[in-house]
């Protein structure tokens, strides 16, 4: 191949994971030729912020189902179709499997055998609902810490059985004549009762505020019949009547009229209220999802990689390159959107940190591949990419994750400074583990090592500790600024505190041991794998100590996760310690002495 | 000659690398240590055990011995290498300017911690909506409060200091007829009304049938200690009977001595304030349809009738009222969003970290950019080495 070419091999990996990135942005178009689509982009407050229903129901099925869509009688039924069934046609909604029950207990409370089978229609749970109810209710008063597993386990079935239940009871009463009969009947006796009980268990508010009233006063249609009993119809309340007769009786025609009535009084009021203008683009983004094609593109980045450490590596090294380089775009482009639709810097909770330090750590990965060009700055920030994006994936599971920031987190000014330095410091910190790390397998691995990428490997090393100390010092003062303008404290030992402050004093050491000579190679980068068992304790380790140090109800999920993670990396240190080879038959004595430890 | 190898072994351990190394490593055994203890002490508790004292102390029955050096001796030592190293190993050179002032830093960041450690001062101001307040509290300490309640329009209090309490003996209250003779005094103590055949050491007042039971000190950095004391009162050297105080005992107990009214508390250690605070309003703002907090705020008028200020003042998250050496935050919250919580505190060094981050971060920018010019020069200088091969 001529080098000519060779030169386009980056650009074009690069050009074709964009290009099937882009096709995610593809509508799905009409389900049976209602629009659904559309459907989902009509706006609704729910949780403090206005959204998308696509958003409320993509979320609502991620918490209920633990994915965003599901196989059904055939086919794939996405979110939007699902939240119009559990509204509108609930006989139908409850025979679909959604209940996602993993618990062996809690599975024996329901009379259900353990089989591969772990997802159940509401009706399948429906006969012991107040068992579950009570056991709920026996769990909820002991602290989060205390529970143990069943507990747990039994608490948040409850609770995902009563968002569901909420869905059903939002528009109209479930299994009622429908919210046109409630209309027409408004002022009828018993009416109030209904109205109230529709009023509470609203998940949401889908009546925009009406021109003069205040822009959070959306209202549930509870509130909008209550309305109507004192002779105020709102027009979007009819709608939304027809709406649910039409999803009933499966009349397309009705249904996409009156959807196009609904976006309509949206697309009015949008001058008004601009966050309903910005409804159309977070379903894009819904649609886009980023984060997860990152994921994907990051895998084939790493794959092409190692097969070229075997084979073709004039054309697989670039075209990684490139791969890793079309990751970093779609990362960095749903990184910035989601900082326009949220209107909040990057960072507001664990998941969107999960996605920064992934972030952070491929842009620097980028920055050492043009460095140093061995494919080895490729490998790691693709499996850091990788790794944390699936992390992120994993946090999401728990609902909105554009939620609103409590109180004393409101402030853009510390989210945009402290939580961005210290999670780049995060980054840097898991980078230098994941190249050490790199450096212990093809210490064991690789035919012959020659001193050269030795050499650039700890200098890479050394260049990402020094970064991360940087950003991790600056971002640990700067939370100390940020407890001094709000507690009235700069440093209060405070576990989360701590745990920054571990990562600052690990990197330290780390430098200070190179610098006095105390480490070379193999202490350097043993040292900086034990960097990632730090930064993973102070990331999560910390906030699991809140869930309890000695409590049963604390090995979740989540903790084997993090406990497994560190062990592996505690085995990799070990390994940094074994003879190169060991593992050959009689290979640690055969075994080229290391010219760099 | 010795003597002076062993002085300059010191010496040189003092401005060792490896020491830096050892004392970053044992305060990262404390920074773990002290916060998984906090699950179990608290954080004030940890925090005083680990960092805020000398040793870390092992009870061993009726003696204790130092098993660890704390947070303090570690910081100290640390603080002595960073001098020590400083003026001995570095050299003072452009070169080496970004890790001077980084160091510079370090050193300013140590002592500011120190000064926090031995000066800083909590207190709490909780005030209700149309309530004027000219006073802080110090919720952990406490003080017996004498007041003479007899000018409608005035009081006059006399505190006496729980380590006084805690000393025993007589105290005469200057200025007063009044004495006092501490019977008990217990830090943290249980009241149980006095059951059948057990009689109650009180004669006067709201602790009349009562008895003391003394308990361990609180842990957990919810709690208070219900501080007691059981006292004898005299006025002029006439007996006034034996009364309990106690931070248990809410409302103060009023009697008379020498002509005049007075009420006695054992209450939270006051602190009177040259300028009073009232609170306007009290908002709790959440978001619509949800119970998630948006905003906690507080408006107050802050009037000092020795400055002349007579001002409205908005206490918000993030946004403290900074005023005469103090800064009030607000904390909390209670009785249906009318009661405002501030948390008051006085750190004289408390803008010695703002310094110290500049400094550090400006010392690491200035050590980096050297590192990289001279990483730099020595690549393009190989280039150039490597190019004069190919040619040759």
């Amino acid at each position: 191949m001529t080098s000519k070419w060779k030169k386009l091999v980056p650009w074009a990996a690069c050009g074709l994971a964009l290009l099937g990135a882009a096709g995610m942005l593809v509508p799905r178009g009409a389900v049976r030729g209602f629009e659904v689509d559309r459907f989902g982009r009509l706006p609704v407050l729910e949780g403090g912020r206005v959204k998308p229903l696509d958003s409320l129901a993509r979320n609502s099925l991620l918490v209920i189902r633990g994915a965003q869509e599901f196989a059904f009688e055939g086919r794939t039924v996405g979110a939007d179709e699902w939240l119009l069934d559990v509204m509108f046609r609930p006989d139908v909604a409850d025979t679909q499997p959604v209940f996602q029950i993993d618990d062996p207990d809690v599975l024996g409370l329901l009379r259900m055998p353990q089989t591969t089978q772990r997802r159940f229609p509401f009706t399948a749970i429906q006969p012991y609902i107040q068992e579950v109810e009570r056991q709920a209710q026996l769990a909820e008063p002991i602290d989060a810490k205390q529970r143990n597993r069943f507990q747990g386990a039994v608490l948040n079935l409850y609770e995902r059985i009563y968002r569901y239940f909420k869905l059903k009871n939002s528009v109209e009463v479930s299994g009622s004549p429908g919210l046109l009969i409630e209309i027409a009947a408004a002022s009828a006796p018993g009416a109030l009762q209904r109205q109230q009980a529709l009023s509470e268990l609203a998940q949401f508010r889908p009546i925009l505020p009406p021109p003069g009233a205040k822009p959070d006063a959306w209202r549930n249609t509870g509130q909008a019949l209550q309305a109507a009993a004192a002779g105020r119809v709102d027009p979007a309340l009819v709608s939304w009547g027809k709406l649910g007769v039409a999803w009933r009786d499966q009349d397309k025609a009705s249904f996409n009229r009156t959807v196009d009535e609904l976006a309509a009084t949206a697309a009015a009021a949008a001058p008004r209220l601009p966050e309903v203008g910005k409804v159309a683009d977070e379903v894009l983004f819904n649609r886009a999802q980023p984060f997860y094609v990152g994921i994907v593109i990051y895998v084939l980045a790493l794959l092409a990689v190692f097969v070229s450490w075997l084979k073709w590596p004039d054309v697989l090294r670039p075209a990684a390159y490139g791969l890793l380089g079309a990751g970093a775009i779609v990362h960095t482009l749903g990184l910035v959107f989601r900082i326009f639709l949220q209107g909040r810097p990057p960072v507001t909770n664990l998941y969107s940190s999960a996605v920064f330090v992934g972030w952070g750590a491929v842009v620097l990965g980028l920055v050492i591949e043009r460095l140093y060009r061995k494919g080895f700055g490729t490998a790691v920030a693709a499996a850091s990419g990788f790794a944390t994006l699936i992390v992120a994936h994993h946090l999401a599971a728990d609902g909105d994750t554009m939620e609103m920031m409590r109180a004393v987190l409101d402030s853009n000014f510390w989210l945009g400074t402290h939580v961005v330095t210290i999670t780049i410091g995060y980054s840097g910190t898991f980078l230098a583990g994941a190249i050490a790390i790199g450096w212990v397998l093809r210490e064991h691995l690789a035919k012959t090592l020659d001193p050269d990428t030795n050499k650039a490997l700890s200098s890479m090393v050394y260049g990402v500790v020094s970064f991360a100390l940087f950003f991790s010092f600056l971002g640990t003062v700067l939370g100390g600024i940020w407890a001094d303008q709000s507690w009235g404290r700069f440093w209060g030992w405070d576990p989360k505190e701590n745990g920054a402050l571990l990562i600052v004093l690990w990197n330290a050491i780390i430098l200070h041991a190179r610098w006095g000579g105390y480490a070379r190679t193999r202490g350097i980068m043993a040292m900086a794998i034990f960097g990632n068992v730090i930064t993973s304790l102070s990331w999560f380790g910390v906030n699991m100590l809140g869930v309890g140090l000695h409590s049963y109800g604390f090995m979740d999920q989540a903790f084997w996760a993090l406990a497994t993670f560190d062990a592996s990396q505690l085995a990799l240190i070990g390994l940094a310690y074994l003879p190169r080879h060991f593992w050959k038959k009689g290979g640690a004595a055969a075994a080229a002495p290391n010219a760099a430890s | 000659m010795k003597r002076d190898s062993t002085a300059r072994q010191v010496w040189d351990l003092l401005s060792s690398i490896k020491l830096t190394i050892v004392c970053l490593a044992l305060l990262m055994v404390l920074v773990v240590a002290c916060t998984l203890a906090q699950v179990r002490l608290g954080t004030l508790g940890a925090v005083s055990l680990y960092m805020r004292s000398w040793f870390y102390w092992m009870d061993l029955g009726s003696f204790r011995i130092p098993i660890f050096p704390a947070g303090a001796a570690v910081g100290l030592v640390l603080l002595v290498n960073l001098v020590v190293a400083q003026g001995r190993r570095l050299e003072l050179s452009w070169k080496k300017a970004g890790i001077w002032i980084v160091h510079a830093g370090l050193i300013l960041l140590f002592v500011g911690e120190f000064v926090t450690a031995g000066y800083q001062s909590d207190a709490q101001l909780a005030i209700e909506e149309g309530q004027t307040v000219d006073h802080v509290e110090f919720p952990r300490q406490h003080e017996l409060a004498l007041v003479d309640t007899t000018d409608p329009g005035f009081d006059e209090v006399y505190a006496i200091p729980e380590q006084a309490l805690a000393r025993g003996g007589k105290i005469v209250i200057p200025g007063t007829p009044l004495s006092v003779r501490v019977r008990e005094f217990h830090r943290n103590a249980q009241l149980f009304r006095a059951p059948a055949g057990v009689p109650s050491p009180v004669t006067q007042g709201a602790g009349v049938g009562v008895v003391v039971q003394e308990a361990p000190p609180v842990s957990s950095d919810e709690e208070v200690d219900a501080t007691t004391a059981v006292l004898d009162f005299e006025a002029g050297g006439q007996p006034l009977g034996t009364w309990l105080a106690s931070r248990a005992i809410s409302q103060p107990q009023p009697f008379e001595a020498g002509g005049k009214r007075w009420t006695l508390a054992l209450r939270p250690r006051r602190e009177y304030l040259p300028y009073t605070l009232t609170l306007k309003k009290f908002s709790h703002d959440v978001y619509a349809g949800t119970d998630i907090p948006k905003n906690f705020s507080s408006l107050v008028r802050l009037r000092n009738p020795g400055t002349g200020d007579d001002r409205d003042v908005l206490i918000y998250m993030n946004q403290p009222l900074r005023y005469d050496g103090k800064a009030f935050y607000q904390a909390s919250f209670g009785k249906g969003d009318t009661l405002s919580i501030l948390q008051v505190v006085q750190n004289p060094g408390w803008l010695i970290p703002y310094i110290s981050t500049v400094l550090v971060t400006v010392g690491l920018l200035v050590h980096f950019m050297i590192s990289l010019r001279r990483g730099v020069r020595r690549a393009t200088a190989a280039q150039a080495g490597r190019t004069a091969q190919e040619a040759a």
